[in-house]
């Protein structure tokens, strides 16, 4: 049922002299989550960056091989590192909201691109992005207030509202929910859960549960490299690789 | 175990000369506090002895004159004014620039860390090479006119944009990058990124950094002399071009005069200077509080 979205072939990063990605390649389909896996420092994050042109802005930091989003390389002359970005948006880590209000949080995406011509527009804009992102109705009756004064969670799943208001295609998420309490960490799983009908969503995780509960791709990275990738079920019951197999047996990591 | 240790007499003794010590640190502190305040409370009361009855509406409203009585501070007032002006719409623009381009955009490389140490050293060259250097360019190869405000403004401004574009590059590097990575993660551009969402936030540390510079520059004498801001005025300047003093410099001006009445006036004129100081801070402070967001 699942089309390939990203398509990643033989691709290496760099920063500086130092190579944090080898020769990964993998395909990234529609409609579902692809959680990244591994031990820290092996590249997952560096690689998810590479996916919509973050790392652009490390000095130093450089990719080669080819990145695909629906066949078109995103790292070829005649792509807009803007453009992409807005189809292929990203959830950080630390919940990152603008010091502004929720409105103009949420607000701020589509008036740069142009998405709405009208208050009512925009308004509608909003209300569809704070609903698909379970905000809604926390925040309905006050959405003038500062979006730094939400809880982290709040912050966080405002973030990912922020991130849907510009319509993109793939949504990447940095370990989004390492910041948050357990409580705040289920409700962000079951938004996504619910949100991977209509994107592409690749999830960086350092909790295997996680990964084992939203998933349904997973793709472990080690040193640099991927190990493995495949259904998600397959990966924590049969792992193929014998490094797999001791990482989510907990042997390192 | 753990609970003789925390009871024996020699826990109890250095836990007394830590107290000891805290006590100590608050003492000298307070001291090097109430120091520099008592010179500056006795600057003003001898200020304010002298002048206070010098102040009067002829003297605010009157030009210079060689007779004490009917010499005022309007013309030096004025000069100053407008030498600020021409300062602050030069220097704060070119500084703010100049700090988010080496701060956001400028390629890390050899050409660059030359610019940024030309501009530390910048803000360290004594003020009188800056005169020197107004002299030359600005009236001898420029041909602007001489003892203006014009001139020295421009000159003020090659000596305060240093001091705005260090402290603007450490206000924009205090603004955390997960704001950057937001606004660019939404499709921002880096120029949207940049004035949308870093400057806002960098803005009070810009102003303060913009208020010491210009209140350096207020005081600002020695640059001054060089360009012949120290002529005699009579008519208040009527634009930035016309020949003019400034606060300062009629400070040093009369405190130079033989005429004992000039002390007054000298004080009266200290005590313009530090109101025209103290409403210049004020509104910088207004508008850094107005501008500050909270997280």
């Amino acid at each position: 049922m699942t089309e390939t979205k990203l398509t990643a072939r033989n691709v290496d990063v760099f920063y500086g002299p130092k190579k944090a990605i080898d020769n990964v390649s993998i395909d990234i389909d529609n409609g579902i989550v692809t959680a990244f896996i591994g031990p820290s420092g092996c590249g997952k994050s560096t690689f998810l960056r590479s996916l919509n042109r973050m790392n652009d802005t490390i000095a130093g930091a450089r990719v080669t091989g080819e990145i695909l989003l629906d066949g078109e390389d995103i790292y070829a002359p005649s792509m807009d590192p803007v453009a992409l970005r807005a189809r292929v948006g990203m959830v950080f880590q630390k919940p990152n909201p603008f010091p502004k209000s929720i409105y103009e949080n949420i607000a701020y995406g589509p008036r740069i691109h142009g998405l709405a011509s009208s208050k009512a527009e925009m308004d509608a804009i909003i209300e569809s992005s704070l609903t698909k992102a379970g905000l809604w109705d926390e925040v309905k009756d006050r959405l003038s207030d500062a979006g730094t004064a939400l809880s982290g969670g709040q912050q966080q799943r405002l973030c990912i509202a922020r991130a849907i208001a510009v319509s993109p295609e793939v949504i990447l998420m940095d370990e989004p929910c390492s910041a948050l309490d357990p409580i705040a960490t289920a409700k962000i799983e079951e938004l996504i859960d619910e949100l991977k009908e209509n994107y592409a969503i690749v999830i960086v995780t350092h909790s295997m549960q996680q990964a084992a509960r939203v998933s349904q791709r997973t793709a472990f990275f080690h040193l640099g490299n991927l190990v493995e990738y495949g259904e998600t079920s397959e990966i924590f019951t049969n792992p193929r690789e014998e490094k797999t197999k001791d990482y989510i047996t907990g042997r390192y990591g | 175990m753990s609970n003789s240790t925390f009871s024996s007499p020699a826990f109890a003794k250095r836990l007394a000369q830590r107290h000891a010590a805290e006590r100590r640190f608050k003492l000298i502190g307070l001291g090097a506090i109430v120091i520099s305040l008592a010179f500056l409370a006795l600057l003003l009361v001898i200020m304010m002895r002298n002048g206070l009855g010098g102040l009067n509406w002829n003297f605010l409203s009157g030009s210079d004159s060689t007779d004490p009585h009917i010499a005022g501070i309007w013309s030096a007032a004025k000069g100053s004014i407008l030498t600020m002006l021409v300062t602050l719409l030069l220097s704060f623009p070119m500084g703010v620039l100049a700090a988010i381009y080496l701060e956001e955009f400028a390629p890390r490389s050899r050409w660059i860390e030359l610019v940024e140490v030309s501009i530390n050293n910048l803000a360290a060259v004594p003020s009188i090479i800056f005169g020197l250097l107004g002299l030359a360019v600005f009236i001898n190869t420029f041909n602007m006119p001489r003892s203006s405000p014009l001139v020295g403004g421009l000159t003020l401004a090659l000596m305060t944009m240093p001091v705005i574009v260090i402290s603007g590059r450490n206000a924009i590097k205090a603004v955390p990058p997960s704001i950057r990575d937001a606004a660019l993660a939404v499709g921002a551009s880096k120029v949207q990124a940049v004035f949308h969402h870093v400057l806002p936030l960098a803005l009070p540390g810009i102003l303060t950094g913009t208020i010491i510079g210009m209140a350096r520059a207020l005081g600002e004498t020695a640059p001054l002399l060089m360009i012949g801001m120290r002529a005699f005025i009579v008519t208040p300047p009527d634009g930035i071009t016309a020949p003019s003093s400034v606060l300062p410099m009629q400070i040093f001006l009369w405190s130079d005069e033989i005429d004992k009445a000039f002390v007054q006036n000298t004080s009266a004129a200290i005590i313009v200077l530090l109101v025209f100081l103290l409403v210049m801070n004020g509104l910088a402070i207004y508008l850094r509080n107005k501008f500050e967001v909270r997280w």
